[in-house]
């Protein structure tokens, strides 16, 4: 599902040159979960970002779905966003003045898809809100609001999932709510999940576990060591 | 485009229903209101001053014509629906028992007068009302003095030509009697059937066709244009009100260049908000679009759902401010009903027109900019959150905006002058503000240094925030400079108005004083506690020649109708007065005061400039007068500037004594007496029976009257751009403060106290606002400078107190509304801010 070769990043700051991310190269299996776990500020964001499409890499490969997305253009990269990628967010990121409902709505409307009303609210029972659906959210509470934002990331019943540190700003009740939620619906829609968390109990849950260690990448599951190709730096 | 439009909408309708919109569409509505209330409101105004102007010409616009006009051209005026009225009028002797005088002898039609009113008195100079009745056939009205002059009573008759007049009323007033108060023949009012039976309108006399016409201005324009091919500049003369050059048309005139003035900066103050409520408004979004576009929305549908939505929000703000500017303004005429007639029974369609342009054009190119730096916030936002918008190039924004505002103000008064001035202004305020932003962060790395207290924090804000936030210095100085330039502007204005007509100004005026009656009379008068003026010497002398041209005794011939008093009898006779001492309110422009005259060089003139202007006079020709069977030649070594607008006697050529020692002179002067004492006029000028008075006491009214109104009306429109003003102040210290909201949230979270916090955030708008307000003050001078001088023909000064007050004010209001501001943001606890920073 995805693809990578010696993708890296580099930015330019006021203090010269930064490489967040040295050179890696990884797959992801379809259907496959994988946990990326490292200190906050190791580059993980940043991984997502460029196997998400949401940031261009500096040099390397990725395809998503066969689609190479070092390639695309932006308006290219949102189009396969739109198709294909769904996405959890630390902070939510719900669209402040639509409601619950609406904001499940969304994505499945940008995507052209039909009854996005219908199917917003049949994935909101789903996660367990069908009464909220007209709250905004800021009348929701923090787990609702990830519930909320889970429901939105699988309503284009997307191939590939990605969640950047989805628990990191619920406490643990909630987040464990919020964890049996994920997992449970990705294994129903046999949706490949990319994941970042700093929460090892949580990394523990997916299949394969990556390690982000100042911008590099290690494999720390056994299990999966043939599907990692490390990189000599 | 369907889901763009719903989603477009819904994401309007919820905004607005959680007043999220508030800001940018109480800008647009503010805009839309103030520009709607103000051009609606000056309109009407205007409408009604040039109404009551009218009524000093008895018409909309005049015909002069030396001869009487094809009836054709009357029947012409009459499809096309005006109104129309004739007078004829000649200077013609008039005959009473025993004496003689000449007058100024007026004889309408019934129709007469189409604006304004005949006023009579029940007695000689008595106090006239109105009456809308005209002279029977045979019957003369005359003017009071006339009962003096010709000795005779109500119910006498008088004879002038070859018919003979019963004198049925004591003519108080007409409306188109002019300003002049000398030099002007007592008024007889006849019915213009009688003329003919008087033969005094032969060959060889002089004699004015008169032709009145009124109605709506659409008409009155079609009419001119269809007149004028066929008039000639040698026999006729139009008029309308605008041209009216008298104290009235010109206090009228001043007052519309201030509306017009205010409209503009109530534009420019809408186009600042516009653009403070813009960039927030963007601001705001950098989250829902980072969204979108992650979900897979594509620029274009990004782009479409914002420009969607700021299409819905102008179009809401056009409603909400249309009804609203028409509210205000309904109410302002209400509440000044009183005071001025303002008529409502007109819809103006041209404000309305204006409004919505003006909210359409600031909307749109307003929120040009940041809508083009919202299109642009990465999708990486969702993760970064630090990510802004990519766009960032300040000038293509000043110049998009300052073209945007400049044009608008052109296209609104169609005067390049006004608007070029409040432009460069504008220009030097903003270039100034940015070089002292730059120089108050150096100054606030200075102070910013040492232990963290509020001013270390005030300016260590100020210094990081100095050029981001430069818009809001830029808007809050614009919008208190403006406020500075309306107000400093109705100051002068109303100053010079009341100048004027001080109290006390004389309301009678002596003509025909002998050299003998001089000393009697100041006893006299002293004896009845009346204060008189100075005496002028006066002799009437002929003007023939400049240089060794003669001149046409006709060559004035429009002067015969001006206004301004003096200004008649240049053409045949002029009044002629010797002084040494320059009158008050005369300024020497060219060439040195008689005082510097030596004996043995040829006598020396001083001229009124205009009237030098028009005759072709330089300094240097030799003016030639006949004084009875003398000649004088004088050599003008002086060229004068006079008020005309104060009530004054003005003469148009001053002599040196010395050149007038053989002449015996007669003198005018001039005195006031109070309302009260009025019935003792006649006993008071009982022993000087060939003494002439002038009453020009109506006058002095109406022209009091109109100062009154106008004031009054350029004060409600100062206090509805304060309020405008003051409003958009508001919003933007509310805007800043969202700003601040983060901030203040991360240092309540770092254990900062409420205090500190409150402290540093006034002190920061203190400062903003006692720059803000020092700014404005200097650059109001410049603008008040360029106005005054270049468009109000005032005489501009400098105000230097408001160079104290404004950074005052400023700082007060500026910190007063920020700590309020501060106060609600401090009262939510740390979660609910941290809550809403996400
Ligand atoms: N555009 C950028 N400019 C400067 N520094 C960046 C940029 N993007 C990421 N970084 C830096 O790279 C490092 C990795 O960031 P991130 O991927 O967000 O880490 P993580 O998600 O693991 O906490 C951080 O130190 C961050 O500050
Ligand atoms: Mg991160």
């Amino acid at each position: 599902m995805i693809k990578t070769k010696n993708i890296t990043k580099r930015v330019t700051t006021s203090e010269g040159e930064l490489q967040i991310l040295q050179p890696i190269s990884f797959d992801v299996k379809a259907g496959e979960s994988v946990a990326i776990v490292g200190a906050s500020g190791s580059g993980k964001s940043t991984l997502l970002s460029l196997l998400a499409g949401l940031d261009q890499v500096s040099d390397g490969e990725i395809f998503l779905d066969g689609a190479g997305l070092h390639d695309m253009d932006e308006e290219q990269r949102a189009r396969l966003r739109g198709d294909k990628v769904g996405f959890i967010f630390q902070s939510f990121m719900l669209v402040q003045s639509l409601t619950a409902l609406e904001n499940i709505m969304l994505p499945a409307e940008i995507a052209g898809m039909d009854n996005p009303q219908k199917r917003a609210q049949d994935i909101l029972d789903m996660v367990g809100l069908a009464h909220r659906g007209q709250h905004y959210p800021n009348q929701l509470s923090g787990g609702e609001q990830q519930r909320v934002a889970i429901a939105r990331a699988f309503i284009t019943n997307p191939q590939i999932l990605f969640a950047d540190e989805p628990t990191g700003n619920l406490d643990a009740k909630n987040s464990e709510k919020i964890e049996d939620l994920l997992f449970k619906l990705n294994q129903e829609s046999n949706t490949t999940l990319v994941l970042v968390t700093h929460d090892n109990e949580l990394a523990q849950r997916c299949q394969r576990q990556l390690q982000m260690h100042a911008g590099e990448l290690t494999e720390i599951t056994e299990n999966a060591t043939d599907t990692m190709h490390k990189q000599a730096v | 485009m369907n889901t763009t439009f719903s989603l477009a909408w819904r994401l309007f309708k919820h905004e607005a229903r959680r007043g999220e919109l508030t800001i940018i569409l109480f800008a647009i509505v503010l805009s839309v209101a103030a520009v709607l209330s103000l051009s609606l409101f000056s309109e009407r105004l205007q409408a009604a001053l040039t109404d009551r102007t009218a009524q000093f010409l008895a018409a909309d616009r005049t015909l002069y014509s030396d001869d009487p006009i094809d009836p054709a051209w009357l029947s012409k005026a009459e499809a096309m629906g005006l109104a129309h009225a004739h007078q004829v009028s000649t200077r013609s002797m008039a005959f009473g028992e025993q004496q003689m005088s000449l007058t100024d002898l007026r004889a309408v039609n019934l129709d007469y007068p189409l604006k304004g009113a005949v006023k009579v008195a029940p007695e000689p100079f008595a106090t006239a009302s109105e009456t809308s009745e005209l002279p029977q056939i045979g019957e003369a009205w005359i003017d009071s003095r006339l009962f003096q002059l010709l000795d005779v009573r109500l119910g006498d008759s008088i004879e002038i030509g070859d018919a003979n007049f019963s004198v049925a009323r004591v003519l108080g007033e007409i409306p188109d009697a002019g300003f002049s108060v000398f030099a002007t023949d007592p008024i007889v009012l006849i019915r213009q059937e009688d003329v003919e039976a008087t033969n005094v309108i032969g060959p060889g006399s002089r004699v004015n066709f008169k032709y009145y016409f009124a109605g709506d201005s659409s008409a009155l324009n079609a009419y001119y244009d269809w007149l004028e091919p066929q008039l000639d500049d040698e026999i006729h003369n139009w008029r309308s009100v605008e041209d009216d050059d008298s104290p009235i048309g010109r206090s009228v005139g001043r007052a519309e260049q201030y509306f017009l003035l205010a409209s503009l900066l109530a534009i420019i103050l809408a186009a600042v908000s516009i653009a403070v409520a813009a960039q927030r408004y963007s601001q705001r979004h950098y989250d829902p679009v980072a969204i979108m576009k992650t979900l897979g929305a594509s620029r274009q549908m990004v782009q479409r759902i914002y420009l969607l939505q700021i299409t819905f929000i102008t179009l809401l703000g056009i409603v909400i401010g249309a009804a609203l500017g028409v509210a205000i303004q309904q109410v302002v005429v209400w509440a000044i009903a009183d005071q001025v007639d303002v008529s409502m029974d007109m819809w103006h369609w041209r404000p309305l027109i204006i409004a919505v342009f003006t909210g359409t054009v600031c909307a749109v190119l307003f929120s040009l900019y940041p809508l083009l730096k919202l299109f642009t916030v990465p999708p990486l936002r969702v993760l970064r959150r630090d990510l802004g918008a990519g766009l960032s190039s300040r000038m293509i924004q000043f110049l998009a905006a300052g073209s945007a505002i400049f044009l608008l103000m052109w296209a609104y008064s169609q005067n390049l002058k006004i608007s070029a001035i409040l432009f460069v202004s504008g220009i030097v305020l903003v270039a100034s503000l940015l070089v002292v932003t730059h120089g108050l962060i150096a100054l606030g790395r200075k102070l910013g240094q040492g232990r963290m207290g509020p001013w270390q924090l005030a300016w260590a804000r100020i210094r990081r925030r100095a050029l981001d936030n430069s818009v809001q210095l830029i808007s809050f100085s614009v919008t208190i400079m403006l406020l500075l330039v309306v107000l400093v502007m109705r100051n002068d204005m109303i100053k010079q108005w009341r100048d004027q007509l001080p109290e006390g100004t004389p309301n009678y005026f002596l003509i025909n004083i002998t050299e003998t009656q001089k000393p009697q009379l100041q006893q006299h008068f002293a004896k009845n506690d009346v204060e008189s003026d100075k005496f002028y010497p006066v002799v009437r002398g002929r003007f023939v020649a400049i240089n060794d041209e003669r001149i046409r005794t006709n060559v004035t011939k429009e002067d015969e109708e001006d206004s301004n008093e003096g200004r008649q009898g240049l053409g045949r006779e002029a009044n002629l007065t010797w002084s040494l001492e320059l009158q008050d309110q005369n300024v020497v422009v060219e060439g040195e005061w008689l005082t510097a005259w030596q004996p043995g060089q040829p006598y020396p003139v001083s001229v009124e400039k205009e009237a030098a202007q028009r005759m072709d006079i330089k300094l240097g020709d030799v003016l030639t007068f006949n004084i009875g069977s003398e000649v004088v030649s004088t050599t003008v070594t002086s060229l004068r500037d006079v008020n005309w607008q104060t009530m004054q006697p003005n003469f148009f050529f001053v002599l040196h004594p010395e050149a007038m020692k053989a002449f015996s002179p007669t003198y005018i002067t001039s005195f006031h007496l109070a309302e009260e004492r009025k019935p003792e006029i006649t006993a008071l000028m009982q022993p000087f029976a060939s003494v002439t008075l002038f009453d020009v006491d109506a006058r002095i009214n109406q022209l009091r009257d109109v100062v009154e109104q106008v004031s009054m009306a350029v004060e409600f429109i100062l206090v509805l751009v304060l309020a405008a003003g003051s409003l958009v102040l508001i919003a933007q210290v509310q805007a800043s403060m969202d700003e601040r909201q983060q901030e203040l949230a991360i240092l309540r979270t770092l254990g900062a106290k409420g205090t500190l916090i409150r402290l540093s955030v006034i002190y920061e708008f203190l400062i903003v606002g006692i720059v803000a307000g020092l700014m404005a003050a200097l650059t109001n001078e410049l603008s008040l400078y360029l106005l005054q001088s270049q468009v109000f023909q005032m005489n501009g000064s400098l105000h230097p107190e408001y160079w104290l007050i404004a950074p005052a004010v400023g700082a007060v209001i500026v910190g007063v509304l920020g700590a309020l501001g501060c106060w609600r943001l401090l009262k939510l606890n740390t979660s609910q801010l941290l809550r809403q920073m996400v």
